[in-house]
């Protein structure tokens, strides 16, 4: 079970000048969920449209699930499942129709196609009849039926780009339960997202700036590894100038100081220089410790000042 | 109901103008095409039927039935080829390898020296419609002609018509097809152009985000057609440039009222385009209703090649409802006629109503409420 | 069958099927254009306003236009003003006789007789035809009213029209409609139909199962073609039931020939479709091919005029081979040379197009 499903070495792919992935190494085992976090424009989609045969590579090899590209893209989009950015269902025909239309793509059988669709609709628990027209369904439950499109095949690795990008809470959560529940029976999951409590699911993350990957861990490694030392929460009483901010920022007991949304967090450089630093900061502001997070991470690694 | 607000409209048409200048595929369609199809067609139009592929079955053989050929093949109509047996003949006009066979029996000159009358038999190809009556016509002055030559008669009929054409005296194609076929093009192009912006804005979503701002139907429809009417007129003007310089198309008329008719028919079919934009909302449908109501129409309906004047009369009364045709009579009588505002003042009182009717109709369809 | 291929056709004909607006383009509009056009057009000019300019005494020219005005061609000019020149400027007349001074009839007698006649020429077909119309009309009132027992000229050619004895306007117009119908219904879905999927992304989706090119590109066109196959008997039935266009060669070798024709326009469709990014593009691009394409496929004006150094444009226009299989199937019966060499230049065309939109079209997004 601990089956090496995605191999990608020195990948780098360049449309013209512009280099979009840069030399990315990194491997997945079955059974992993994997996050790949990053901006827009990172290469994030780019990767995985090379991992789902849908780009080939400038340089470096990829094998997904045992096959690479000089067996034929073909060989890869039948291993894979993917879920592309934008919920690519046809919304002028119904649920059925789209399903069976996707079937006949993969060239199941249709009594194969009739049973993985019953299993599927009710892994999701989809109540809803299958004349339904997309058009008709909620952003969440349309989300769903992508999902269950792209595992019609029973694919050993899934790719998702953003499946959740514009749904509900509540929805979110559904879906990562259900995959939670794919990588149980053992599928791999390869998922980008944009959403910090989604990547806190995930066994290991990879985060990508500018084509090239900056972290890989798992998300606990992530944190540990950004901010080996504590983190403080910084709350104004009153709003600051950007003068001020800029004078706390530059200020020497911090490793790290970086807005989050109206408050503060920053990483100290040690116990004692915080002590005695402490009592200039505790008029204006309300100071609490805390774990980070990853969007923490994300913002200090990916977003903040170059490393 | 908020009042039309001017800068509101020069918002769209700005936003319109940052469109088409981005796409370079646009501009080269509205300005490079018009003046391309121009080109190619005022070449390739030619009216006058010459040329005519005559396929030959002579059984006399003899000096005046081939005087009788050379007749035909001086004449300048036709192109002469031969063939065997009459039924020969007709097999190469079945087989579309002449447009029509000349067969002369075996006693052609016996019966012209016995003062019997020689005969013989035109077959013409009815299936095309562009030979039959030039050719037909051809033939009465050919017999004329052939019997004056070889039969040494004059007929005491004579009498000279002296035919003046007016306005156009070497019944030059060209002079006549061009002004059409600008006609044409400027129809199918404007109504293709804002035909397609509308039913994108609403496929990829656009519109329902200028819906949600204050602005006003006819605000909208006013700030789309002005830069697809600006862009039509340079167009026109290249067109007129061309026409002048390249084929020698004379223009007798009055260029501001040429201009005001281009001004209101591209007005019109703009607007005509945008409704339908407005009611179908999907590109795919917009294309062919634009294609059906636009092109088909202007090409067949209003006066380009086949003449309004022959039709039923049901259908002249009903292509009193295209505006194609009403600039159509604008656009060749400013050119070769020199027509004034007031001799054309029907035709552009019928354009103005057309006008106002598209502009109004659009926006009372411009739905407010967002139900795809 | 291939069992993508059978999932391709069930989304396409669906989805185009279920858009009501899609149904009445494919299906009533064709029948409705069919027969307004075949009714409304035709080369034939009729309705000229006729106005003569001469007093009483002048019988030969009150016979002319009287003779004239009793046919099928003429009808009275409304003005009555007496200069010629200024009705047919004012448009109150499209062709004016004119006597000499004196009169035509007297002049007639001295032999050196002369009748001028004004045409408005801006239209250079009506003009011809009113001449031709005019001389004719003048030779047999001459002959009529003069009377002499004049020898009948020595050389008497007689013509008869094949095909179309009666010169029905429909008969001529009516196979080259259709023709231009089918081509927009075909190659406009055609175009639009790969296009489209990529604009709306699904195509994305599409290339990510693994598919083959000849699968997609199939899957694209033989739907379009079967829409397209769909409608021609329909508007076939029109032309032969409504028109009664004859209809003188088999209905297997006019299908054949419209399969060909279809299959041509679709293949072309989905050809400029993988040259355009979005749906605007293909729109213009449709009318950019779709144009010249009625222009020169002799509907509207003999192809043997156009200058020979443009002339083959002609040739490469499926529409004009298609346009005449269907007139010399329907009116002469077909015949096979010509049909063979004409359904053959179709195939070929198909097929040097698919391959070409083979070459263009890829399962990965480069």
């Amino acid at each position: 079970m601990n089956e090496i499903t995605v191999d990608v070495r020195n990948l780098s792919v360049r449309f013209g000048d512009f280099t979009a992935v840069d030399r990315v190494s990194f491997s997945v085992r079955r059974g992993e969920t994997f996050g790949f976090l990053g901006a827009n424009g990172a290469g994030k989609t780019t990767t995985i449209r090379v991992l789902c045969g849908l780009l080939h590579p400038t340089e470096g090899q990829v094998r997904v699930v045992g096959v690479g590209f000089e067996d034929g893209e073909r060989a890869i989009k039948s291993k894979v499942g993917y879920m592309s950015q934008k919920f690519t269902l046809y919304n002028d025909l119904t649920v059925d129709e789209n399903l069976s239309f996707i079937a006949s793509l993969r060239k199941l059988d249709p009594a194969v196609y009739a049973q993985r669709r019953t299993e599927l609709f009710d892994f999701i628990s989809f109540g809803r009849p299958l004349n339904t027209p997309v058009h008709d369904l909620p952003g969440g439950t349309k989300q769903q039926v992508s999902l269950v499109a792209a595992l019609l095949h029973d694919p050993d690795i899934i790719f998702l780009d953003e499946p959740t990008a514009g749904v509900a809470p509540a929805s979110r959560s559904r879906f990562w339960a259900m995959i939670r529940k794919l990588a149980a029976i053992g599928k791999t999951v390869f998922v980008t997202t944009h959403y910090m409590d989604e990547a806190e699911q995930c066994d290991r993350i990879a985060l990508m700036r500018e084509g090239k990957i900056i972290a890989l861990d798992t998300p606990e490694g992530l944190k540990r590894n950004a901010f080996p030392m504590p983190m403080l929460e910084f709350d104004p009483k009153e709003p600051l100038s950007f003068a001020e901010v800029s004078a706390m920022a530059q200020h020497d007991v911090f490793s790290f100081f970086e807005p989050y949304g109206l408050r503060f967090h920053a990483s100290i450089k040690s116990e004692e220089a915080w002590e005695r630093a402490r009592p200039q900061f505790e008029d204006t502001f309300i100071i609490k410790r805390i774990t980070p997070s990853l969007e923490d991470v994300f913002i200090h690694k990916v977003e903040g000042q170059a490393v | 109901m908020n009042p039309f607000v001017w800068q509101r409209a020069a918002a769209i048409s700005r936003k319109e103008v940052f469109h088409i200048i981005r796409d370079p595929f646009t501009l080269a369609a509205a300005l490079v095409l018009p003046v391309f199809m121009v080109l190619i067609f005022g070449v390739a139009i030619e009216f006058n039927v010459k040329k005519v592929a005559l396929v030959v079955s002579d059984a006399d053989q003899t000096q005046s039935s081939r005087r009788l050929l050379d007749t035909f093949g001086s004449s300048g109509y036709f192109l002469l080829q031969h063939a065997g047996s009459p039924n020969d003949a007709i097999e190469d006009v079945t087989a579309e390898r002449a447009r029509a066979a000349l067969i002369i029996p075996p006693r052609f000159e016996k019966d012209l020296y016995a003062g019997r009358g020689a005969q013989a038999q035109i077959l013409v190809d009815g299936s095309d419609n562009s030979t039959v009556g030039p050719v037909l016509g051809y033939v009465g002055s050919i017999q004329t002609i052939a019997s004056r030559r070889i039969g040494n008669f004059n007929s005491p009929n004579t009498y000279e018509l002296r035919t003046r054409f007016l306005f156009n005296p070497e019944l030059n194609s060209r002079w006549f097809v061009i002004p059409g076929i600008t006609v044409v093009i400027m129809a199918i192009l404007s109504i293709l152009l804002t035909a397609l912006t509308v039913a994108r804005e609403w496929e990829n979503g656009s519109m329902e985000l200028l819906l949600s701002t204050p602005v006003q139907p006819l605000e909208i429809i006013v700030g789309k057609v002005a830069p697809y009417g600006a862009l039509g007129l340079i167009a026109v003007t290249f067109v007129y440039i061309i026409a002048r310089t390249v084929f020698g198309v004379p223009f007798v008329g009055n260029l501001a009222v040429f201009g005001l008719g281009c001004l209101l028919f591209l007005v019109t079919y703009l607007a005509l385009g945008l409704l339908i934009s407005v009611v179908t909302r999907k590109q795919v449908v917009a294309m062919q209703f634009a294609m059906m109501l636009g092109m088909l129409p202007t090409q067949l309906l209003s006066g380009f090649i086949f003449p309004v004047e022959s039709m039923p009369a049901f259908f002249q009364y009903f292509t009193m409802l295209l505006p194609a045709r009403w600039f159509m009579r604008i656009a060749r009588d400013t050119f070769l006629k020199g027509s004034s505002l007031l001799d054309l003042g029907g035709a552009f009182l019928a354009l103005l109503i057309f006008c106002g009717m598209m502009i109004f109709v659009a926006t009372r369809r411009f739905k407010r409420d967002l139900e795809p | 069958m291939n069992r993508t291929l059978i999932g391709f056709i069930k989304k396409e004909l669906t989805q185009t099927l279920r858009d009501k607006r899609m149904r009445v383009l494919l299906f009533v509009m064709p029948v409705i254009q069919l027969t307004l056009f075949g009714v409304a057009i035709s080369t034939e000019v009729k309705n000229i306003r006729l106005a003569a300019v001469f007093d009483s005494k002048d019988t030969v020219v009150r016979h002319i236009y009287e003779r004239s005005i009793n046919g099928s061609w003429f009808i009275p000019a409304r003005g009555s003003g007496q200069d010629p020149y200024k009705l047919v400027e004012a448009d109150e007349a499209d062709a004016v006789l004119v006597p000499p001074p004196g009169g035509f009839t007297r002049s007639l007698g001295r032999g050196d007789a002369q009748l001028q006649l004004l045409v408005n020429a801006t239209n250079v077909l009506q003009a011809q035809a009113i001449e031709g119309y005019l001389k004719n009309i003048i030779q047999q009132t001459l002959q009529d009213d003069l009377n002499m027992s004049q020898a009948a000229p020595p050389i008497r050619i007689s013509t008869r029209v094949l095909f179309n004895p009666a010169l029905e306007t429909s008969i001529f117009m009516v196979p080259g409609t259709l023709c231009m119908i089918m081509i927009i219904t075909t190659m406009v879905m055609a175009n639009i139909a790969i296009v489209r999927e990529k604009e709306m992304g699904t195509f994305e989706m599409l290339i990510s199962a693994p598919v083959s090119r000849s699968e997609v590109i199939y899957g694209k066109t033989v739907p379009y073609v079967i829409l397209g196959m769909s409608n021609f008997p329909l508007v076939l039935a029109v032309a032969v039931f409504i028109f009664h266009v004859p209809m003188r060669g088999s209905l297997p070798v006019i299908f054949i020939a419209a399969f060909a024709f279809v299959c041509t326009a679709v293949a072309l469709g989905t050809l400029i479709s993988t040259y355009c990014k979005n749906q605007q593009q293909a729109s213009l691009a449709g009318f950019l091919f779709m144009f010249p394409m009625i222009m020169f496929s002799g509907l509207m004006f003999p192809i043997e005029n156009i200058p020979d150094a443009i002339r083959w444009i002609s040739y490469l226009d499926p529409l004009m081979h298609y346009m005449g299989l269907l007139r010399n199937i329907m009116l002469k019966g077909g015949e096979t040379s010509y049909v063979v060499t004409h359904i053959s230049i179709l195939a070929l065309m198909a097929v040097i197009t698919v391959i070409a939109s083979f070459r263009r079209f890829h399962t990965t997004l480069e």
